[in-house]
């Protein structure tokens, strides 16, 4: 019981950490907070987070000992107001239960979860609801639509629910509908659609009660490559414009690093790791980690801050291309090819340092430069 | 067809079967050699203890308990004290004036239309209802030609009083059947509880369903009202229970997560979601209905089947025909109009009509308002036309004629039917019951095999063994005949697309006619003998099993036949090693089918000249001898349970 509540607290200081990177400035309370999370399924399932032994064992020795599957197990995590918090796994790693307990559309066998300071799992019923038909909407991998529905109709379908009356709620869902994309197509029924166009219904759908949390699970999984690239394109467009939170589920590792400000990713119902798409690619925690992103093209995913070298001379410093310091090492091979010499990082009209080829190739190879240490 | 309805409820099983006969095909059938095997070694053993120590012959006398005596005396009491006991003062006698009163109300509305009234009405009720454009055009010109010739033959008071029937039925049972379906689909422990009882009472034969309503409220509209009511709710309630259950769980999530209420998940979501299957089963239960009520003629229904009734007790062709016809025009309007609503569900209306949801139903009422106002009353005396005369005979020609009928009804008789009696009279009664059980046993579980066993006992100590018998014989021998004409059939259909789209429409339309119109036909072409009755338990059952047989063999995954003929099967190769095979399920499922639709008829043709247990139902209904009718009603629930476990196939593991 003792060493349990330890480890509780171990997650707990770690994702406050994290958290705390964000800068004092912040004082908003997360959009999220969730800590020590549990959600076993079988039968009961709640001895299970309780019992230090039981807790520490593996998916498969836990099921043959107790009959129970841990899906999320001992979960803890902030999503910060305005960011895109990605949690990626592969499947059967419990980031679609997690994502359903964050609405309770699961209940959770133990552990806190708070949305904006005020505690989820002691609403009762009707506060529940009040948070599902306000502050958070989900859009869902198989896209869950009504097809005895227009699209306006399933669009509306949230302000429906919430006793909006039926012209209102018609406006608010064609002024939608048209942002996502689908203006023309109000009258068709799902069943017409395409998978990403009815995927952008659901969406829209999401949308339209204007909540405070996006919650996407795996929305994209089930459409093809190109139309799936298109779907990334919108929510980045979306997050853009509106600056709304959102937590995206995936198991698409290159889905993650093009979304994700910050990535948690999952293994059997764990967080192994909790960082920006940089810091999950530059630094594994882990072999599991390491394996994951071995083929991800590093170049377009870190930055030439972590490529950076002071500035040798005046000269340096001075002279040259400059890129930022956010700019991806891809950018500034092209700068460094173009140039022919080293290129600065420049902020503010400052300069940060310099990249030259040696660095930038050391980062694509994954190899510690030479120049930095020395 | 009561096929239909079965057949969608058993078809998700046989789907089921498939699936775990592809994955675990080796381990099932190991499984099923060795139960074969000490199957075959425990009967061996029992034949022999049994042949020691019980010896032949019938059903011992001492085992006996005759419940007629009982049942009479139940019978007496109701009629001392229906006018007297506060349970019929307080409680049947309301139900059953209610009963009449509505029956009664919706004649006198429908009378009150007039025949142009009610024309109009049915043409575009038919026309709305099957979703207006050319697929409403069908229906409207169906329903028009219905109704026109019903007028035509002189049956339209009759036709009136079966459509009052029906409208009250089917109202009562759709609403019913949808409350059990609401409880079965919502709650888990409500559907485990119904399904056997819903399975059971979609094998039982129509028959069977009078008697006890009989006994209580006595004959007369009531008794016909409530047993169509029972007999055609389960249907709804299954689909209901079906759709609701079968609704996409995504959508479902997804309102869940946008803050519904339950009630709100229920009526956004749920239903609009289970809206396709709740139309199938009300078809079905429309469907059912008019069949029981056809039938309930014997229980003083009155109607069309009255008049096929009194015709087919004096072996009137001629009246017989003139009020089957009608019978099957109402069957094919009814059946048209709420398929064509069924598959419409879902399919917006065409852009830009003006005639658009409710406009048209508003149209459709001030039309039929307009067609009352002038005032017709019932159909004209001057435009009948009776055909009864020249069906006679048509009839009397044939039995001159083509006297081979009649032979060929004869010889199948002596040599078929009276053999097959006979040596199923002779076996030992235990050994009955042994093959009962071991047969059960094979085919599904233990489960099954101590219900068929105890069913078939049952038979035994009601004291109508030598009659159960001789009604099973006639089963056997017609359930024979369906299979092989309609595995052929089947076969040749799945093989011969061309075939099957000429096949197709007429085996939709035969299997949605009332058992009782089969009768008709077969009597005017081999008289009251039990072949007739045979001949049309085949006729009714045919389709059904032609049907899932077509429809098995053309499941059968092209993969595994495209493999076959890369290897270079012949033709006939891949029939027998690969799609026989591998539809095994579905022939399963036919034969199911073809045995419970036959057992219907051939009690039904206790009427025609079919004897034992359906002549005994008769007797008793017609002559108020309960205890007759009951002990033989009873035992026609007992052998259909025997016949559905011998051939229902379960995957199901015993509890």
């Amino acid at each position: 019981m003792n060493g349990d509540t330890k480890e509780t607290i171990d997650i707990d200081t770690k994702a406050a950490g994290t958290a705390g990177d964000n800068g004092t400035g912040d004082l908003e309370p997360p959009v999220f907070a969730v800590r020590g999370l549990w959600k076993v399924f079988g039968p009961r399932a709640d001895r299970v987070p309780g019992s230090a032994e039981l807790a520490a064992l593996s998916p498969a020795e836990l099921r043959e000992r107790t009959g129970c599957t841990a899906a999320v197990r001992d979960v803890g995590f902030d999503v910060r107001k305005g960011e895109v918090f990605v949690v990626m796994g592969l499947s059967g790693s419990g980031k679609s239960t997690l994502v359903r307990t964050l609405t309770r559309l699961i209940e959770p066998t133990s552990g806190s979860i708070a949305i904006d300071g005020e505690d989820v799992l002691s609403m009762d019923k009707a506060r529940l609801r009040e948070l599902r038909r306000h502050r958070a909407a989900m859009v869902f991998q198989h896209f869950g639509l009504l097809p005895h529905r227009t699209v306006l109709d399933n669009v509306a379908y949230g302000l429906e629910i919430q006793g909006v009356g039926k012209a209102q709620r018609r406006a608010k869902a064609a002024e939608v509908v048209a942002k996502v994309g689908l203006a023309g197509l109000e009258e068709r029924r799902p069943g017409q659609l395409s998978g990403g166009q009815q995927q952008r219904v659901g969406l829209a759908r999401a949308l339209a009660v204007d909540p405070e949390v996006l919650l996407f699970d795996e929305p994209f999984s089930a459409l093809d490559p190109l139309i799936r690239r298109d779907m990334q394109e919108e929510v980045i467009r979306l997050h853009r414009e509106e600056g709304r939170t959102m937590v995206f589920i995936t198991h698409d590792l290159n889905e993650a690093l093009r979304l994700g400000d910050r990535i948690a990713l999952m293994r059997d119902g764990r967080i192994v790791q909790l960082g920006t798409p940089e810091e999950i690619v530059g630094s594994p925690a882990d072999d599991y980690v390491r394996d994951f992103v071995r083929d991800v093209p590093r170049e377009q995913v870190m930055t030439v801050r972590t490529a950076m070298r002071p500035a040798a001379d005046a000269t340096e410093a001075e002279s040259g291309p400059a890129v930022a310091p956010g700019a991806t090492v891809s950018e500034a091979i092209e700068a460094v090819a173009r140039s022919g010499g080293p290129v600065r990082v420049v902020e503010d009209g400052r300069c940060l340092g310099v990249v030259d080829h040696a660095a930038l190739l050391a980062v694509v190879a994954g190899v510690p430069a030479q120049g930095v240490a020395a | 067809m009561s096929a239909t309805v079965t057949t969608v409820s058993k078809a998700g099983t046989a789907a089921g079967d498939a699936r775990t006969e592809d994955s675990g095909g080796l381990r099932e059938a190991v499984r099923r050699r060795r139960k074969l095997l000490t199957g075959g070694g425990v009967l061996a053993a029992l034949l022999v203890l049994g042949a020691v120590l019980l010896g032949g012959g019938g059903w011992p006398a001492g085992l006996t308990a005759d419940i007629s005596g009982p049942l009479d005396a139940a019978n007496d009491w109701v009629v001392d004290n229906r006018d007297t006991h506060p349970l019929f003062l307080y409680f049947l006698l309301h139900l059953s004036n209610t009963a009449t009163d509505a029956v009664d109300a919706v004649y006198q509305g429908l009378d009150a239309l007039g025949w142009l009234g009610v024309t109009v009405a049915a043409v575009l009720v038919a026309w709305r209802a099957a979703g207006l454009g050319r697929r409403g055009l069908r229906a409207a010109v169906t329903a028009l030609g219905a109704f026109a010739v019903c007028g035509v033959l002189g049956m339209w008071d009759a036709t009136l009083l079966t459509i009052a029937l029906m409208v009250v039925s089917v109202a009562v049972a759709a609403l019913l059947g949808a409350l059990i379906g609401l409880a079965a689909g919502l709650s888990d422990r409500v559907d485990r509880a119904l399904r056997p009882v819903l399975d059971t009472m979609q094998v039982m034969p129509a028959f069977a369903y009078l008697l006890p309503f009989v006994l209580v409220f006595g004959t007369g509209t009531p008794a016909a009202l409530f047993c169509t009511v029972i007999y055609a709710a389960p249907p709804m309630a299954r689909l209901t229970a079906l759709g609701l259950r079968g609704a996409d769980p995504a959508a479902l999530e997804a309102s869940a997560s946008l803050g519904a209420s339950g009630l709100q998940r229920l009526w956004t979501a749920r239903l609009p979601l289970a809206r396709k299957q709740m139309l199938l089963g009300l078809n079905q239960t429309i469907m059912m209905a008019l069949s029981m009520v056809v039938i309930a003629a014997l229980v003083g229904a009155g109607g069309l089947g009255e008049e096929v009734y009194s015709a087919l007790s004096t072996t009137d062709v001629g009246k017989a025909f003139t009020a089957g016809l009608p019978i099957v025009l109402i069957a094919v309007w009814l059946d048209r109009t709420t398929a064509a609503a069924g598959n419409g569900a879902g399919v917006p209306a065409p852009a830009g009509s003006w005639l658009h949801g409710g406009r048209a139903w508003a149209l459709v009422a001030a039309a039929v308002a307009a067609a009352a106002a002038v005032r017709t009353a019932t159909w004209p005396e001057a435009w009948t036309y009776d055909i009864s005369t020249p069906v006679n005979k048509a009839q009397e020609w044939i039995t001159a004629n083509l006297t081979f009928t009649e032979v060929w009804a004869r010889e199948f008789t002596l040599w078929v039917l009276n053999p097959l009696r006979d040596v199923l009279v002779w076996l030992p009664w235990w050994s009955v019951l042994l093959l009962v059980a071991a047969v059960a046993w094979l085919v599904g579980n233990w489960v099954s095999a101590v219900t068929a066993t105890a069913a078939m006992a049952a038979i035994g100590v009601l004291g109508v063994w030598a009659k159960s018998l001789d009604t099973l014989s006639q089963v056997l021998a017609a359930l024979v005949l369906t299979l092989v004409l309609g595995f052929l059939a089947g076969v040749l259909c799945a093989r011969a697309g061309r075939l099957e789209r000429w096949v197709r429409p007429l085996l939709d339309a035969m299997q949605t006619m009332p058992q009782f119109v089969y009768l008709i036909p077969v009597v005017a072409l081999f008289g009251a003998t039990r072949t007739s009755a045979i001949v049309a338990a085949v006729v009714y059952a045919l389709p059904a099993v032609v049907r899932i047989t077509t429809q098995g063999l053309r499941e059968v995954d092209p993969a595994a036949v495209e493999a076959s003929r890369s290897l270079g099967a012949s033709t006939r190769q891949q029939l027998f090693g690969v799609q026989l095979p591998l539809a095994r399920p579905a022939l399963q499922l036919a034969v199911n089918q073809g045995v419970v639709l036959v057992l219907a008829v051939v009690v039904v043709g206790g009427l025609v000249g079919g004897g034992a247990l359906g002549y005994d139902v008769i007797k008793g209904l017609s002559r108020g001898e309960m205890g007759l009718g009951m002990t033989a009603g009873i035992a026609i629930v007992c052998l259909g349970l025997v016949l559905d476990r011998v051939t229902q196939r379960t995957s199901r593991t015993p509890r």
